[in-house]
C-alpha cells in the first residue's frame, strides 16, 4: 500500500510518496518539490502529484496548505488575560494566523482596524457560561453594525447567544460552546473545529484549491492544524519520547509546538488559565527570510555580544529580506543564518514558555508562576526549511542563556537538552498522513530524526 | 425578572498562602446554594476583579489569615470602581490585622474600605452565607428597579 502527502506552503510545494512496509512501517520512497504557482495553486500540486505518481499509483492521498500565510483571525475576549487569552490560544491552536486580539468593548478604533485588514474569522468571546452578559452582547452589536464581511464565530458566554445570534441575523455567524464555560475548564475544541470548518469552506474557494479539491475527492487540512495534531499524536502514540517542543521555522514566522503536563510542585503557586496539554504559540514577526529584520533586533536584544553590528550583516538581512529565495553561498552568510535561527528560536521560545518570579511570604519563599514551565523539558526538534537542512545548526546552546524578563522574571523555557533535527523535511507531510495513520506516521517521523550533538 | 443567581468570587488575598480555611468556606457556601468560583490561595486585587467580570458574580468574598490584610486591601473598592464593577458586594474576614484590637475597630476599618461587611475568625459561615443570599437578593432588587426606571426614562 503507498500513499502521498502533498504540502502547499507558501513558496514551495513538498510532496512524498511513503509505502507501507510488511511489518506495517512507512517507508520513503520518493519527495519532490516544486515551487508554489500562487496564482493557481493546482499547477503546482499537480506537478509533485505526477511526479510522484511516476512511482506507481498511489492508494492514498493526503495534503494540506498554508497558502495565504493561514487564516486571519482576530480574537475578541473580555479580560485580556482571561477569555482575550483563551481566544488568542483557541486560535492558533487551530493553525490561525492571529492578526489581532481585543479586550472590553470594541472601540470605534478597534473596528476601524478590522474594516483597514479584514479578518477571514472574527472569533468572538466573553463571560464564562451565565457570567458576563454585557460585554459579548455589546461587541456583537459592534460587529453587527459594522457589517464586516468576516466569518464570525460565537465562543462566548453560551447564556447569551440567542442574544447574539438575533443580533448577528444579518452576518455569517458560527455559534458553537464556550471556550471558557468555567474559568478552571478551558473548552478549545468546538471553536478550534469550527475554525478549521471556515477554512475548508471559505479558504478553499478561489486559487485553485477549489480545483484541487474536486479533482482528488479530498479536504485539505490547514498545515499548522495538521501539525498540532501530529504533536498530539506524538505525545499519545510515543509516551516514552517523553515531553518535547517542537520549533518549525519558516522565512516569515515561527511556529512552536509544545507537549508538556503542569505537575503541581509544593511551594509554587499557579495563577492564570490552566495550561493545555499541548500548546502552539505563532511569532509572525520572527523568520528567516522575510521577517528577517525583526530576527535581527531580536539577536540585538538577546545577545548583543554575538551581532555583528557591521554593513555586511545589515546588507545580508536587507537582501534576503527582499529576496526570500536567497541561500548562503560562503561561511560569513552561513554564519549570519545561524545568528538570525539563534535569535528567532530563543525569542520565539521566550514568548512561548511561562514566567516564575518568588515571593516573601510569612511561610517562607513561594513561587509564583504564570504559563508552562518547560525548564524540565529536554527534547527539542526542529523543522522547517532552515532546520531541516542544516546538519552543523543547534540551538540547545543559545536557550539557556534566557534569564529573566523585563519585569525580572524567571523565563521557564527549555535548559537546552537534546536537539534534533527533521533530516528529511518530513514532518509536515507526515503530520497530512497521521489523519488516517496516526501510529505509523509518529513512528516514523521519530526514526527520520537525526540527533544533532 | 430573571432568575436570582448566586455566583461569588472566592479567595485569600496577597501573599498568603492559607489553603485549608479556603476550601472550608467553599465546602460550607456550594452545598447552600452558592456557586463558587474559587481562586485558592495569594490572589492579587486585579485576579479577584477579573474573574468578577468574567464571570459576572454578585459578590467577591476576600479572606485574609496572615494579618497583612489591612495593606492587601487598601483601595479595593476605589479599584473595582475603576475596572466597571463598582457596585459589586465586597466581604472580607479572618485574621484581618495583625496584634489585638477590637473587632469593631477592625470592622469599622474595612468598611471604610469600601467592604460592605466583615467578619471575624470565628465566624458561623452557615450565617455567612445567609447573609450573602439576602444582600445578593437585596442588591439585585436595586438594579432591577434602576433598570426600571432607566427603561421609562429611555422610552
Amino acid at each position: 500500500m503507498t500513499l502521498i502527502s502533498i504540502d502547499i506552503g507558501s513558496t514551495w510545494t513538498k510532496g512524498a510518496m511513503f509505502a507501507f512496509s510488511a511489518q506495517g512501517q512507512l517507508e520513503l520512497v520518493e519527495r519532490t518539490a516544486h515551487p508554489t504557482t500562487v496564482d493557481n495553486l493546482a499547477r503546482g500540486f499537480n506537478a509533485v502529484l505526477e511526479a510522484l505518481a511516476a512511482n506507481g499509483a498511489a492508494d492514498e492521498l493526503f495534503y494540506s496548505s498554508s497558502a495565504k500565510g493561514g487564516l486571519a483571525v482576530a480574537a475578541v475576549g473580555i479580560v485580556p488575560e482571561i477569555t482575550a487569552e483563551m481566544a488568542r490560544i483557541t486560535a492558533h491552536s487551530a493553525g490561525a494566523k492571529l492578526t489581532r486580539s481585543f479586550a472590553y468593548e470594541l472601540t470605534n478604533a478597534d473596528i476601524a482596524a478590522l474594516q483597514e485588514s479584514i479578518p477571514d474569522i472574527i472569533l468572538l468571546a466573553g463571560g464564562s457560561d451565565g457570567g458576563n452578559a454585557h460585554y459579548p452582547v455589546e461587541n456583537a452589536r459592534k460587529l453587527a453594525r459594522s457589517a464586516l464581511p468576516s466569518t464570525i464565530v460565537y465562543a462566548g458566554n453560551s447564556h447569551v447567544r440567542d442574544d447574539v445570534e438575533q443580533i448577528l441575523a444579518g452576518s455569517d455567524l458560527i455559534c458553537v460552546d464556550n471556550l471558557l464555560p468555567t474559568l478552571d475548564c478551558p473548552n478549545p475544541e468546538p471553536a478550534r473545529r469550527a475554525i478549521r470548518d471556515v477554512f475548508l469552506s471559505k479558504i478553499t474557494a478561489g486559487k485553485g484549491l477549489d480545483e484541487i479539491v474536486r479533482a482528488t475527492g479530498r479536504e485539505p487540512s490547514p498545515t499548522p492544524y495538521a501539525l498540532y495534531e501530529y504533536t498530539k499524536y506524538i505525545s499519545t502514540f510515543a509516551p516514552e519520547f517523553g515531553e518535547f517542543v517542537l520549533i518549525d521555522m519558516g522565512g516569515a514566522t515561527t511556529d512552536v509546538y509544545s507537549f508538556h503536563e503542569e505537575i503541581n510542585t509544593p511551594g509554587t503557586v499557579r495563577r492564570g488559565l490552566p495550561e493545555p496539554r499541548i500548546k502552539r504559540t505563532v511569532e509572525g514577526d520572527l523568520g528567516m527570510r522575510v521577517s528577517a529584520r525583526a530576527a535581527a533586533e531580536a539577536l540585538r536584544a538577546l545577545a548583543p555580544s554575538d551581532d555583528p553590528a557591521d554593513a555586511e550583516f545589515d546588507r545580508y538581512v536587507s537582501k534576503v529580506t527582499t529576496a526570500p529565495e536567497t541561500l548562503p553561498n560562503n561561511p560569513e552568510e552561513m554564519h549570519y543564518d545561524a545568528l538570525l535561527a539563534q535569535a528567532n528560536i530563543a525569542t520565539s521560545l521566550m514568548r512561548h514558555a511561562g514566567r516564575a518570579h518568588e515571593v516573601c511570604t510569612a511561610d517562607g519563599l513561594v513561587t509564583m508562576q504564570t504559563g508552562r514551565d518547560l525548564t524540565r523539558v529536554s527534547q527539542i526538534i526542529g523543522t522547517g526549511g532552515y532546520l531541516a537542512k542544516t546538519p552543523g545548526f543547534n540551538p540547545s546552546g543559545g536557550i539557556p542563556r534566557l534569564g529573566a524578563d523585563a519585569q525580572g522574571k524567571r523565563i521557564l523555557a527549555p535548559r537546552g537538552g537534546q536537539y534534533r533535527r527533521d533530516t528529511d523535511y518530513l514532518f509536515p507531510l507526515l503530520a497530512n498522513i497521521a489523519k488516517g495513520h496516526p501510529a505509523a506516521a509518529v513512528q516514523k517521523g521519530l526514526q527520520s530524526l537525526t540527533a544533532v550533538s | 425578572m430573571r432568575a436570582t443567581k448566586l455566583k461569588v468570587v472566592l479567595g485569600v488575598i496577597g501573599a498568603d498562602c492559607h489553603a485549608v480555611g479556603n476550601k472550608i468556606i467553599m465546602s460550607v457556601l456550594a452545598p447552600l446554594g452558592i456557586e463558587v468560583v474559587n481562586l485558592g490561595v495569594m490572589v492579587s486585587q486585579d485576579e479577584f476583579i477579573d474573574a468578577a467580570i468574567e464571570t459576572g458574580a454578585e459578590a467577591i468574598l476576600v479572606s485574609s489569615i496572615y494579618g497583612h490584610g489591612e495593606i492587601d486591601c487598601q483601595g479595593f473598592r476605589g479599584r473595582c470602581i475603576e475596572r466597571g464593577i463598582g457596585e459589586i458586594l465586597l466581604y472580607v474576614g479572618g485574621n484581618l490585622v495583625v496584634g489585638k484590637r477590637e473587632f469593631s475597630t477592625v470592622e469599622a476599618l474595612f468598611k471604610d474600605m469600601g467592604f460592605d461587611r466583615v467578619f471575624r475568625p470565628s465566624v458561623d459561615l452557615v450565617e455567612v452565607a445567609g447573609l450573602l443570599k439576602s444582600d445578593i437578593r437585596k442588591s439585585q432588587a436595586t438594579t432591577v428597579q434602576t433598570e426600571r426606571i432607566a427603561h421609562r426614562l429611555a422610552g
